[in-house]
This record gives structure tokens, sequence and C-alpha cells, in this order.
């Protein structure tokens, strides 16, 4: 063995978090500062009401959906065709059409700003990846401290997701690059808009990817 | 035929263009990653975590290696073993070949740039596309990264315009915003295009066969999500053992390479698309790497392998912000390059870099796994002067040294000698511009300083003689 093994000191977490700080707020602030838009709303009616005000603003044409079971609200197929708008699935290239896409979220890491969002059946990876603009639908419940929590989480399950989903992300933010002089540049091969609507008062009742 | 070291820092100090850049882009990584080390609960505690998570990982490293090849068969996919990087690239050709596949895009990788896959692939006539901005840019332009995170560190904004503009027929601007979106625009096709993604690997997690890749643009996550292939490719070093290591290791390097929280995504890959997902690779592979890393592994240099890329101490080093990436000659520049360079070439192939550190120490300082580069650089430095067949000068020279360094008198002697002689070669404004040989190496590319007067024997003495007599005088009461 290269290395004496060294006894193993507590693991500290990596962020400072104040113990009585409000988790929400602080993914708030987290999340905007890595250039994400946060929507606030109470309510599953008031999400669908954001939800449609966005897709109206963006003129939207064609959407890359989460399947509604894996949405913390029900409604947003019937939004989209009451807007006239569009699914697409299946091929890349159909689905590189789509002008956004709309996905749930499994967790979020509050001091980070971070979303985790998991593969699985009826959700597809492009909804995240290959769109113009990605609306995630949060709950405020699936909000933990840090990526520490997360993994204490999961590791509680038997670490089950990272062997049943083929791709874990953790999205902080919009797409950046800093490549051209260290300057950074926002909206580069990924999204180039986030939106999260967060949810108050709702328990997400996804299933597990 | 290739430029000795010496030969490509003197090309650098003159090119007054990659001086900006370098000196724009290191000082923003720089102070980004203080303040973001600064904010955490711990930096130094954490530094050690780290530190131990990787040695963890190197004490099992064997052990954790097949574990992650059995977890990733678990998941579905499979696993390739290359001894070196001709072996790296012929697995690669023939899983084109297997699969049908005329296009690649890759997201970064530093292996494959260590294998020069890219040249391989395109010898078979296979296309290859970088997908990181940097990384396009550096491909368009027929050169080779010069930072470990940061390839086109070396290029400025207004070399990057004109270059896109002559290549691709962007209109010119000086907006590094409207250059990426232009390379966006140039980049969606390649994706939909490409019939396999070959990525990098930042960490490969042994315990559920997880492989990560952290990024920012999404374009490695496009890469290894868009077509029907994956191959992720590492060197033996980059698995470790529990995702709790991972959680420190992976926040400590978003912070210590661009100062963020976490880098925008952080793609964790458990082989291909499952059944029933609706998108995703329909195959994975993992190909291992070693390429003289085992020859590493077990000798005084193995904390060189706990480097997990991050390129703190490249923006740390006064000779990296000096001379930047390209005259350390190969893939891995800076402090962290001077180690392993020669140390997977072999001492011969580079033998200039363990000189090319003032031993100042910034890297040890910013490097998040506590790697004492410069006692590894001082290592190499012996291990050449051993293996060499020193000059008959140098040889000569070395004796006189220690002959007068034995002796306090003469080395009292060759002091005031020296330092007489810095005050006759000094000019006006009191430094010495050139030395005379065989000291004329050290004022090529610096002042040498004018010794002290009185020399610190002198005052030291001179002290001592005072404390004696306030001492006696003391003594009387
Ligand atoms: S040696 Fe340390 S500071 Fe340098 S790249 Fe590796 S991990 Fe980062």
């Amino acid at each position: 063995m290269p290395f004496s093994e060294a006894e193993m000191p507590e693991r500290l977490p990596v962020t400072r978090l104040a113990p009585d700080e409000d988790l929400k707020a602080r993914f708030v602030s987290e999340a905007e500062r890595v250039r994400a838009h946060v929507h606030c709303v109470p309510d599953a009616q008031a999400a669908l009401a954001t939800l449609r005000a966005l897709l109206t603003t963006l003129q939207a044409q064609r959407a890359v959906v989460w399947d509604e079971a894996h949405l913390p609200v029900r409604g947003v197929v019937a939004l989209l065709d009451a807007l006239g708008i569009a699914r697409v699935e299946g091929d890349n290239h159909a689905v590189a059409t789509a002008d956004v896409g709309i996905t749930g979220a499994d967790a979020a890491l509050a001091t980070t700003g971070t979303l985790v969002l998991a593969s699985g059946r009826g959700r597809p990876r492009m909804a995240s990846l290959l769109v113009p603009v990605h609306i995630a639908l949060l709950t405020e419940d699936r909000i933990v401290p840090r990526l520490e929590d997360y993994i204490a989480a999961q590791r509680a399950q038997g670490l089950r997701v990272f062997r049943t989903s083929s791709n874990v992300t953790l999205i902080s933010g919009s797409s950046r690059t800093s490549d051209i002089e260290m300057h950074p540049v926002f909206g580069v091969h990924g999204p180039l808009a986030l939106h999260i609507v967060l949810i108050e008062n709702l328990r997400g009742e996804m299933p597990a990817a | 035929m290739t430029p000795t070291f010496q030969q490509a820092v003197r090309t650098a100090l003159k090119d007054a263009q990659l001086q900006t850049a370098l000196d724009r882009g290191t000082t923003r990584s720089y102070n980004a990653r203080l303040v973001a080390m600064a904010e955490t609960t711990d930096a130094a505690a954490l530094r050690r975590q780290a530190r131990l998570a990787r040695e963890r990982a190197l004490n099992r490293l064997p052990e954790l290696l097949e574990e992650l090849e059995r977890n990733v068969i678990a998941n579905g996919g499979h696993v390739l073993w290359a001894r070196d990087a001709h072996e790296l690239n012929q697995h690669v050709i023939a899983l084109c070949k297997q699969h049908g596949v005329r296009r690649v895009i890759k997201g970064k990788s530093m292996v494959t740039e260590e294998s020069e896959l890219n040249h391989a692939l395109e010898a078979e006539g296979i296309e290859v596309t970088e997908s990181d901005l940097g990384e396009f840019i550096i491909q368009l332009a027929g050169e080779r990264p010069s930072h470990i995170i940061a390839p086109m560190l070396h290029k400025t904004k207004e070399a990057t315009a004109r270059l896109l503009h002559e290549k691709l027929g962007m209109p010119l601007t000086d907006e590094p915003e409207a250059m990426t979106r232009f390379v966006r625009g140039v980049m969606r096709q390649k994706y939909l295009e490409a019939d396999m993604g070959i990525s990098g690997v930042n960490f490969a997690i042994a315990e559920t066969g997880t492989i990560v890749t952290v990024e920012n643009e999404g374009n490695n996550r496009l890469s290894i999500s868009a077509p029907r292939v994956h191959v992720a490719v590492m060197g033996i070093e980059k698995v470790i053992a529990t995702w709790e290591d991972f959680a420190v290791l992976v926040q400590l390097l978003a912070r210590s390479a661009t100062g963020q929280r976490l880098s925008v995504y952080n793609n964790l890959i458990s082989g291909p698309r499952r059944p029933g997902e609706p998108d995703g690779p329909e195959h994975f592979y993992l190909i291992i790497m070693d390429n003289g890393r085992g020859r590493i592994f077990g000798t005084e240099y193995t904390e060189s392998l706990a480097c997990i890329r991050c390129g703190a101490c490249l923006n740390a080093c006064p000779v990296y912000q000096n001379i930047g990436g390209h005259a350390y000659g190969w893939v891995y520049p800076g402090p962290i390059g001077s180690i392993i360079s020669p140390l997977l070439l072999g001492p011969t192939r580079a033998p200039a870099l363990p000189y090319a550190s003032s031993l100042c120490g910034a890297c040890q300082a910013a490097c998040p796994v506590e790697i004492a580069i410069p006692d590894l650089l001082l290592k190499l430095r012996r291990d050449l002067v051993q293996a060499g067949d020193p000059s008959l000068g140098w040889r000569v020279g070395m004796r006189v040294w220690a002959w007068m360094f034995r002796s306090p008198r003469l080395y009292r002697w060759g002091g005031k000698l020296a330092a007489w002689l810095t005050r006759l070669l000094a000019d006006r404004a009191g430094r010495v511009r050139r030395l005379p040989p065989p000291f004329n190496g050290w004022t090529e590319s610096r002042d040498f300083p004018v010794f002290g007067a009185p020399s610190f024997r002198e005052r030291y003495a001179k002290r001592l003689r005072e404390a004696q007599h306030a001492d006696g005088v003391n003594g009387a009461h």
C-alpha cells in the first residue's frame, strides 16, 4: 500500500449553512446566482398558470416533455394541447426541433442551487439538454441542504438510483463557458435558459425513476 | 524538429498576444479559486479529506478497478483495458468498425490527447469533432490545448474571432457571447449526425460502476447522450471508492478549477440506456488505460496519481503564468505536468521540466489534494543527476561548491568576493544585468541582485558582540 492508512477524520460538508437557514430561500438565491430563473408559486394551479405564461412568452410550438406521471402537477399535457403546442418524442432529429423542454426534478440542493434529474422510463434526457429552454417543475419538499445530504439519502436506499438510471444529472444553473479569456458566457451547448417553477405547498408524488 | 524547452520559453516570452491572454486568464482563475475556497466550512480540513479520499483509492487501486469493472458490466456496459496509448486507439478504432461509425463527437479528454486519438481516427477515415468550445477552436486552429481545463487559455478573444471568421465565415466581433453563440449553431448538427460520442472521465465510482464527467457547457452531456455509442476513456488512477468521497472531491474540483460551487453539469453515467428509457446511447464502453501510470504506482511518486486535474497549480505558478502551456511540450503543462510528463514519457524525453520551477510552493498551496509538488520536482532532479552523465563543468562546479561550503573560512571569503563582484558589475540602478560566464545563464532572463552590505554574517557577528557586551554590563549589577 503506497500510503499509510490514516485515521479518517469526521467528514465535514463543503458548504456553509446556518442551522436555522431557510432552505428554500437559499436554493432560490444560489440558483439565481448561476443564472437560473426561479418562479416561486404557492400551489399546483399557480404552477400551471406560470407555465402557461412562460410558454406563451416563448411562443413555443413544440415541446419535449416528461410523462405526466413523472411531473409533480397534473394538467401539463392538457395545457400544451390548449396552447396548440405539439409534443415531440423519439428520434433526436425530431427532438431537436423542440423549442422547450419540460421536466420534473428528483431533488434540489440548496447550497449550490442544483437540480437533480434521473433518467428513466418517461423521462427523456433530451428535455433538459437538446432544447433552447428548459423548464423544471420542482416541489419545495424535494430541496435538501447539500450534495452530501442527497448522497446520504441515496445511501439509505442502497444507492439504487445510480444502478438503475443510466444518467443522473446534477444541473447547477445555465450552461456556460469560460473558455474565451476565462470570461463567463452563459448559454453554450446546453439550454440557453433554465426556468425553475418552485411549488411551495405541494408534496411531489412523482414515482422514482 | 520540436523546439527545446529553452527555445519554446524564449518564443513564448516574446509573444505579446500570449502574454496578454495569460495575464487575463490566470489572474481571473487564481482569484476565483481563492474566493471559492475561503467561503467553505474549512478549506484546510476539506483539502485533507479530499487527499485522504484519493489516498484510500490509490491504496486499493487494483481491487477498486476490478470492482469498477464488475459494476460497469452489471449496469450493462463493457470494459476494455489498454496497456498504452496505442492499445487505447486500437480499441476505439475496432469499436468504430464494429458499430459502423463514420462520425465521432468528442467531449474533453486529456487521456485521448495523450494517445493522439484524433489523428488515429482520422487516419482511418473517421471524422472527429471536438465539442467543447475551447477544444473545438483549438482543433480548428490545428493546435494543442495549453491548459488542463481552459484549453485555449493562450488565445486572446481577438485571435479567436479572426480564426472563426477565416475558417467558418463568422462575422467579425470581439464579443465572447457572439462567438459562443456562433459555435453553438455550428455544433448542433454535429451532435445529431455523430454515431459515437467519446468522453473523458473525471471520477469513476467503483461501488456502483458509475463514471462522472464534469463540465459547464453541456457539450459533454450531449456528446454522450445523443449518439448511439458512448465510449468513455480514463486513466487507471481515476477510480474512487465511494459516493461520499465523490461529494467532497467534485466540489473541491469545481472550486479549485473555476471558483464555482459546482460545475453546471455533473453527468453521472451508469451504463447504456436502460430498457424503457426513451433516449441515451444503446452501447456503453469504458476503456481503462495504464500508459505508464502503473510504473509510477508504488514508487515515491505515487502521490502524483492523486491529481484530479483541476488546473489550480497552473494558474498559481509564476512559471506557467509567464510561458503558458505549450512551452512544456506535451499534454500536461504546469507544475503537475513537470512531474507527470517525465514520469509517463520517461525522464529523457522531458529533461528540462523538473527544473522549470522556482520551488516557491504556490502550486502545493493551491492543490486541493495537497500534492507535494516541489518535493516531487526535487526528487526528479535528483534522479536526473543520478541517471545522467553530467558534464565535466557541472561535476567540477559542484565539487568546488561543496568544498567551499564545507570550510567556514572559504565560505566567508567567497561571499565577500561575490559581494564585491556584484557591486562592481551593477548598473546605476543597482542591478546586475549580465553576469560573466559560467553564470551568464542566470541573467539571460532575469537580473541578479546586488549583495547587501554589510553581509548577514557581519551583522550577526556585530549583534552577538553587542549582546555579549550588554550581558556583561547587566552581569555587573
Ligand atoms: S496537482 Fe493538484 S492543483 Fe495541480 S491539477 Fe492536480 S489536483 Fe489540481
